[in-house]
């Protein structure tokens, strides 16, 4: 079995972020739950890089409404829309068999 | 409310009764959907001028950011694994014979009620307790994410008591409005108190006595 991808760092862009809180939503259902919400009074969206899976998980960013809000942290590569090797079924992390 | 963070200043305060407060807490949030859902159906009735409509809805809003904040809590401590297992929980799980569901049933009552009249019941009734105790524990609360997360709720909660001031002051005309205005606070302000001692007491593990839950007065 291939060793699980490496995970790449990305973060919100609250410039571009609605807080629509799809990402949110996504995550939880498929219980990884790194989507947080900050403890401060402005209550924001943040990733939490200790139970993120990107790239090996890309689920956040094919619900995501607003281009530009989800991005790499280092570079800020823009990940919404997602960019094409984010489909390659390679970089995922793979369902344990029931 | 006042003896959970006094035994949380004397350092008594375990990490299983941590979780069992911010779980009844997580659990009194979520269960506003319940009475939002139904408040909100009358507003679409367009009684009421869209600022009305504006500002409720801001407030669901915030009420449900303070609810995932909790189980994000919840879950970052890996007090549960997941969502799903957090709701089954005993320190989550949303029992119906409870003082928590009395409180949110007696809100949900208040459908049939102007929208005016239940703001001023909640956001000057229950809301005001709330931030007194959200602005105690986001004060002095020894753990710094609980404290980050009680303190970062203070200033919506103080927008919904000066949302719900503004909507009586301009929508509350009649002397009839004004007397059930009155009566509702007191309701809710009560029944909201009723819930907190149990929210209390469950965190503390403090056994409830037999006869110790009185029936409110007003109840017929």
């Amino acid at each position: 079995m291939a060793a699980p991808p490496t995970v790449i760092p990305i973060r919100i862009d609250h410039a571009a972020c609605t807080e629509c809180r799809m990402c949110y939503v996504v995550c939880r259902e498929i219980n990884l739950n790194a989507v947080v919400v900050a403890p401060d009074p402005l209550h924001r969206f943040e990733i939490d890089m200790e139970r993120c899976l990107y790239p090996g998980c890309t689920a956040c960013l094919m619900y995501c409404p607003a281009p530009g809000s989800i991005i790499e942290s280092a570079g800020g590569r823009s990940l919404v829309p997602p960019p094409p090797e984010a489909w390659s079924e390679e970089r995922r992390c793979k369902r344990s068999a029931p | 409310m006042d003896a959970v963070l006094d035994a949380a200043l004397r350092g008594e305060l375990t990490e299983e009764q941590c979780f069992r407060l911010v779980g009844r807490l997580w659990t009194l949030k979520r269960v506003m959907y319940y009475v939002y859902g139904s408040w909100a159906q009358g507003l679409n009735v367009n009684e009421f001028p869209p600022s009305v409509a504006y500002l409720f809805g801001k407030q669901i809003y915030d009420d449900s950011t303070h609810e995932m904040q909790y189980v994000d809590e919840i879950l970052r401590r890996r007090w549960t694994v997941t969502q799903r297992e957090a709701f089954r929980h005993p320190n989550c799980v949303f029992t119906p014979a409870s003082r928590l569901a009395y409180f949110i049933f007696a809100l949900r009552a208040l459908t049939n009620y102007r929208q005016s009249i239940r703001v001023a019941a909640l956001n000057l009734g229950a809301k005001v307790i709330e931030l007194a105790w959200l602005e105690r524990l986001g004060r002095s609360f020894p753990d710094a994410q609980l404290r980050a997360v009680f303190a970062g709720q203070v200033a919506e909660t103080r927008s919904h008591v000066l949302m719900g001031r503004l909507i009586v002051e301009r929508h509350v005309a009649t002397t009839v409005d004004a007397g059930l205005c009155r009566h509702d606070h007191q309701v809710v302000r009560q029944n909201y108190l009723f819930a907190l001692d149990e929210i209390a007491t469950f965190t503390l593990g403090i056994p409830e006595q037999a006869g110790a839950a009185a029936v409110p007065s007003y109840v017929d």
